[in-house]
């Protein structure tokens, strides 16, 4: 039973918010110290900001006590500018935004992290990797190669579960940063039925992946093809497929996040999203409602981004699998029900000692990956001026 | 030129193509088994219903191609035809069969009655046979290969028997998809596999309808 009460929320003090900030100041000069030998100045100048930027916005988790709004800044940062930094780095290389057949027969073509379920099954029956990418750095635009990713992938979800989809997809802080414009919701009422989309596209894409020995998904559902790169549109088919990705990113991740303030794609079609959801089974860190404080309320459900949260689940104290940490909840609860809480734990006793220690790893990785892409981006901007 | 039947070599090109043939049907079969209700005896009437409906498709097919003689000498492009109006017809009948299952009672529901589609009435007929039959006659790349060596048969029932002997080495790998029937069914799992139908009925719809244009416009 939860006994411990949480303090006021009086900022802490910056001293203290100081001193639990230094692990992440020493990480990030970590990682973006070493960049500044022979870099150009305006590389110099994005890595510092970006540098700045990733300690400024934990420093203000530690002294306000809150996740989301603070986070919310680097992963919207983070899915505005690495379409910049991609889409440029693709016409310096190709000229097009579109993938040629000779790039994808040569097994250059970049890997993401979205078609990893769609791989497992035909890897696994047939030992092919059903992507035309190569599993180690091929030259061009194969980047680390598909090796890195998946690794990457994997030790990242095993500490954070689907906390990935709040620190690391490069793609979410788009529609985040939509959701986050208005000031209220237009449509409020929304089917909760259509929580279960994205396990229905992922079923379906990993059916279609097995039969068509092709990554569905990329070939024919992912709208964020609309900011990076696609199959050169060559022919009529692949201006369908052009057409199809346009039409999902113009609703999914611009409209519909928009008018419900949701991330609509994550939750309502994001096949991978599903598949990261399975991970929250095995992570560690999760968020709890403390049934002794809740009144209900359901300001929680309310701020969900993803409606991971239900009068079910509320009343069991738990969130849905679906929940994806970024801590709306949690911020948004009037009463502290809403806490962190670590695996095997009691529920709300020291849980901003859960919270931190979630952090310590989320905003880790978030530093060593997602900076990365802001810097990225933020150089490419920087290029043409500096 | 005729050939002696040989039992084993229909088995064993059955059992060889077993995974392809999975792999085939898998978005038919899959999201169609878990919108039945669970247990193990419902979705093994399902599988069943599935695989009789299937052999028909082949035996038919079988029949009528090797009577026409079109077993070996059949056209890619007439392939490819035959192959876009079966999507459609699949497409079709997914959507219809996805939209069947909304009415039908729930898990609370302990009737072993297979999912229906079509009208009121006695012209109800499993969506299990009408997808299995489907299925059967699509031409996958197994059965292709089946037709090539069943077609230097020396008559139409040899024929028809090396495609039952094939069918049954098929079906050996279709037998687990009855565990699904473990799975337990709740309004998430079935809402699930309505969409999935939907969105896989939406391929093979625009897979089907692609090829009809082409070949319509451009005689290819």
């Amino acid at each position: 039973m939860a006994t411990k009460v949480l303090p006021a929320r009086e900022p802490r003090s910056v001293g203290r918010s100081l001193l639990l900030t230094l692990p992440i100041a020493l990480w990030s000069a970590l990682m973006f110290a070493p960049i500044f030998r022979g870099a150009s100045r305006p590389d110099r100048i994005a890595e510092a900001a970006t540098g700045i930027f990733m300690v400024v916005l934990f420093f203000m988790m530690m002294r306000t006590w809150s996740t989301y709004r603070w986070r919310r800044w680097f992963f919207v940062a983070m899915g505005l500018l690495f379409p910049v930094g991609f889409i440029h780095t693709v016409m310096v290389m190709r000229g097009t935004m579109g993938i040629p057949i000779e790039e994808m027969i040569a097994g250059r073509t970049p890997f993401c992290f979205l078609p990893i379920p769609l791989l497992i099954l035909p890897a696994a029956l047939t030992k092919t990797l059903v992507f035309p990418g190569s599993i180690l750095p091929n030259g061009g635009m194969s980047g680390g190669g598909m090796a890195a990713m998946a690794a990457l992938w994997l030790g990242i979800t095993i500490v954070v579960g689907k906390g990935w989809c709040s620190y690391a997809c490069f793609f979410g802080g788009i529609e985040e940063g939509m959701a986050s414009i208005p000031a209220k919701a237009k449509v409020r009422k929304i089917d909760p039925r259509w929580r279960y989309g994205p396990w229905a596209v992922l079923l379906a894409m990993v059916l279609l992946s097995l039969a068509l020995f092709e990554p569905a998904y990329c070939m024919w559902l992912c709208p964020f093809k609309a900011v990076s790169e696609y199959v050169a549109a060559r022919s009529t088919v692949g201006m369908i497929q052009n057409g199809i990705f346009i039409v999902l990113f113009a609703g999914l991740v611009i409209a519909l996040p928009l008018l419900t303030k949701k991330r609509t794609q994550c939750a309502f079609f994001c096949p991978f999203g599903a598949f990261q959801s399975l991970f929250n089974k095995t992570s560690v860190f999760d968020v709890k409602i403390d049934k002794t404080r809740c009144t209900p309320c359901v300001l929680c459900q309310k701020s969900c981004p993803t409606m991971a949260l239900t009068d079910e689940s509320i009343a069991k104290g738990e969130t849905l699998m679906s929940c994806m940490k970024c801590g709306a909840c949690v911020d948004a609860c009037p009463k502290d029900a809403a806490v962190w809480h670590i695996r095997g734990t009691e529920v709300a006793v020291k849980p901003e000692r859960a919270r931190l220690m979630f952090l310590y790893a989320a905003w880790a990785m978030a530093v060593m990956f997602g900076g990365r892409i802001i810097a990225g981006g933020l150089a490419t901007i920087l290029h043409l001026f500096v | 030129m005729a050939a002696p039947f040989a039992f084993g070599e229909a088995l064993v090109l059955g059992l060889a193509s077993g995974p392809a043939c999975v792999a085939s049907c898998g978005p038919v079969l899959v999201p169609s088994l878990l919108a039945e209700r669970s247990g193990l005896r419902v979705n093994s009437r399902y599988l069943s219903a599935f695989l009789a409906t299937r052999l028909l498709g082949y035996l038919l097919f079988a029949a009528v191609a090797w009577e026409v003689g079109a077993l070996v000498a059949l056209p890619s492009s007439t392939r490819s035809l035959i192959f876009a109006v079966v999507h459609v017809l699949l497409a079709v009948v997914l959507l219809r069969y996805a939209w069947s299952v909304g009415r039908v009672c729930d898990h609370v529901c302990t009737s072993t009655e297979l999912v229906t589609i079509g009208g009121a009435g006695k012209h109800r007929i499993p969506g299990a046979a009408v997808l299995g039959f489907h299925t059967g006659v699509s031409l996958c790349p197994p059965f292709v290969a089946a037709g090539v060596r069943a077609a230097e048969l020396a008559n139409v029932l040899a024929a028809v028997l090396f495609f039952a002997v094939f069918f049954v080495g098929t079906s050996v790998w279709f037998v687990p998809f009855a565990g699904l029937g473990w799975v337990r069914r709740n309004e998430a799992v079935t809402t699930v596999a309505r969409m999935a139908m939907a969105l896989i009925a939406l391929y093979y719809l625009y897979a089907g309808l692609a090829t009809l244009i082409r070949k319509s416009t451009y005689g290819y």
